[in-house]
């Protein structure tokens, strides 16, 4: 245990780690939206009259929840192109999978929200007088959005550590930029340290606002 | 789109994407074993309502829980042999990686299966005479296991899925078979489609199993109750 630590490397280098946090939130910023509006349109599919929409959903939602990422992202930028003759960048692949993924759970998210507003709370706020647009503004939507809010931030912290994962096709990020530091500069532990600490950084707000919220929904209710 | 598929090479190596196989179940069963046992002592520490103990526990578990754990893989390979002053091989910083963050996710779920138990279950133990020990092992813990064996489940096929990042570190694991068999065959399209269906299937039939599990068990307490 007689290492003495040595950050020079991390802080003489802090525009490389910078430029991969950039490429992390750009990637992150990209694939979150993407995601909630495909697993939203997903979540219809499951609601749908059509047996073969709803079957069809099932099998997307359960093949990108029962495979591991670095599979999916390995599948778009390997075995894709082969597939459709068209080569995607690295940055591409890795959405493509991020995208798809998380939009398989963003749908779950959406289909058990939806589902979990009973009836009577429309009946209940009709019998008071509300109006269609007044139940739903004062009633139901803040159930829905009390109930999906949490799990959407967990799925955000998710999909934040799940871009790390990029760099294993060579998406300049900031696992990636901590990667080759730590092999230019033989300081794998300062480096590798530094990068985990980033990433807490970047990520902890999240899933403490996350843990608040739920706190003060599960109060109220 | 007009492709043809061909797994006639990659079933020349499927004796290579076997080891694979037997490598991924081998760190998973392994890394679950360990994980449960640091996921009861960091539960405990956080339980122990000590504040030298408590603390240490909570900055682990978070700390684990918001970083990537393709972080901790090479946290573990790279970085930890140089603090140690001692080398790890790919199979050993899995493990380590694999099992510390698991341990972090287990901790909660066993925290929160305990706390969940209502306080009146304790005193109800107590007052008819039953020691500290004995509330914990006859009453608290056989109901709160059935409240933990979902999560605990679902964290368990979550790291199944983690373990394919071994391949990162040229562990034998599935992935990194896979990836060595496609650089023999240049069959990238078979063999990674394979590779996630082998996934997929031995996924999905566990998760199913464990939701029977779970219908079966919450059947069996109603009976009881009723």
């Amino acid at each position: 245990m007689d290492f003495s630590w040595d950050f020079t490397a991390v802080i003489q280098n802090y525009p490389a780690l910078l430029k991969g946090v950039g490429m992390t939130a750009l990637i992150w910023s990209i694939a979150f939206p993407a995601a909630m509006v495909m697993g939203f349109a997903i979540s219809l599919g499951a609601r749908s009259r059509f047996g073969w929409l709803k079957a069809l959903t099932r099998v997307y939602v359960e093949v990108f929840r029962n495979t591991p990422v670095l599979i999916q992202l390995i599948w778009f930028f390997y075995a894709f192109p082969i597939l459709t003759g068209y080569q995607l960048t690295p940055i591409v692949a890795a959405l493509c999978g991020l995208v798809l993924n998380a939009s398989a759970y963003c749908s779950e998210i959406f289909r058990g929200g939806l589902a979990a507003i009973p009836n009577g709370q429309w009946e209940g706020a009709k019998a008071i007088g509300m109006g269609h647009s007044q139940a739903l503004r004062r009633i139901i939507v803040p159930q829905v959005i009390a109930k999906m809010l949490p799990a959407f931030t967990n799925r955000g912290i998710e999909l934040a550590k799940n871009t790390s994962i990029a760099s294993v096709i060579a998406v300049q990020e900031l696992m990636y930029q901590g990667r080759a530091l730590s092999s230019a500069f033989y300081r794998p532990l300062e480096v590798l340290t530094a990068v985990a600490v980033i990433y807490f950084v970047l990520i902890y707000p999240g899933s403490y606002w996350a843990s608040r919220f739920e706190k003060r929904f599960a109060l109220r209710t | 789109m007009n492709y043809d598929w061909d797994f006639g090479a990659v079933w020349e190596h499927r004796d290579m994407l076997l080891t694979g196989a037997f490598g991924t179940l081998r760190i998973a069963a392994v890394a679950i074993i360990i994980g449960v046992v640091i996921g009861v002592l960091l539960a405990m520490m956080r339980m122990s309502g000590k504040a030298w103990l408590s603390r240490p526990a909570l900055w682990f578990t978070e700390f684990y829980r918001n970083t990537p754990p393709l972080v901790h893989f090479f946290w573990a390979f790279y970085g930890l042999p140089v603090l140690l002053g001692i080398s790890l091989d790919p199979y050993a910083a899995a493990i380590i990686a694999l099992s510390t963050q698991s341990g972090a996710f287990y901790a909660e779920v066993i925290r929160g299966g305990v706390v969940s138990i209502e306080r009146g279950q304790w005193e109800g133990a107590r007052a008819i005479g039953m020691g500290p020990v004995q509330v914990i092992w006859r009453i608290v813990l056989p109901q709160a296991m059935q409240r933990m064996l979902p999560p605990f489940l679902e964290r368990s096929f979550e790291l199944i899925k983690t373990t394919a990042l071994a391949s990162t570190l040229a562990y034998s694991d599935l992935m990194y078979m896979a990836m060595q068999v496609n650089s023999i065959t240049f069959r990238p399209l078979e063999v990674y489609t394979l590779v996630a269906v082998i996934f997929f299937l031995t996924l999905l039939s566990m998760s199913l199993m464990a939701h029977l599990l779970e219908v079966r068990l919450s059947r069996s307490t109603h009976q009881h109750a009723g």
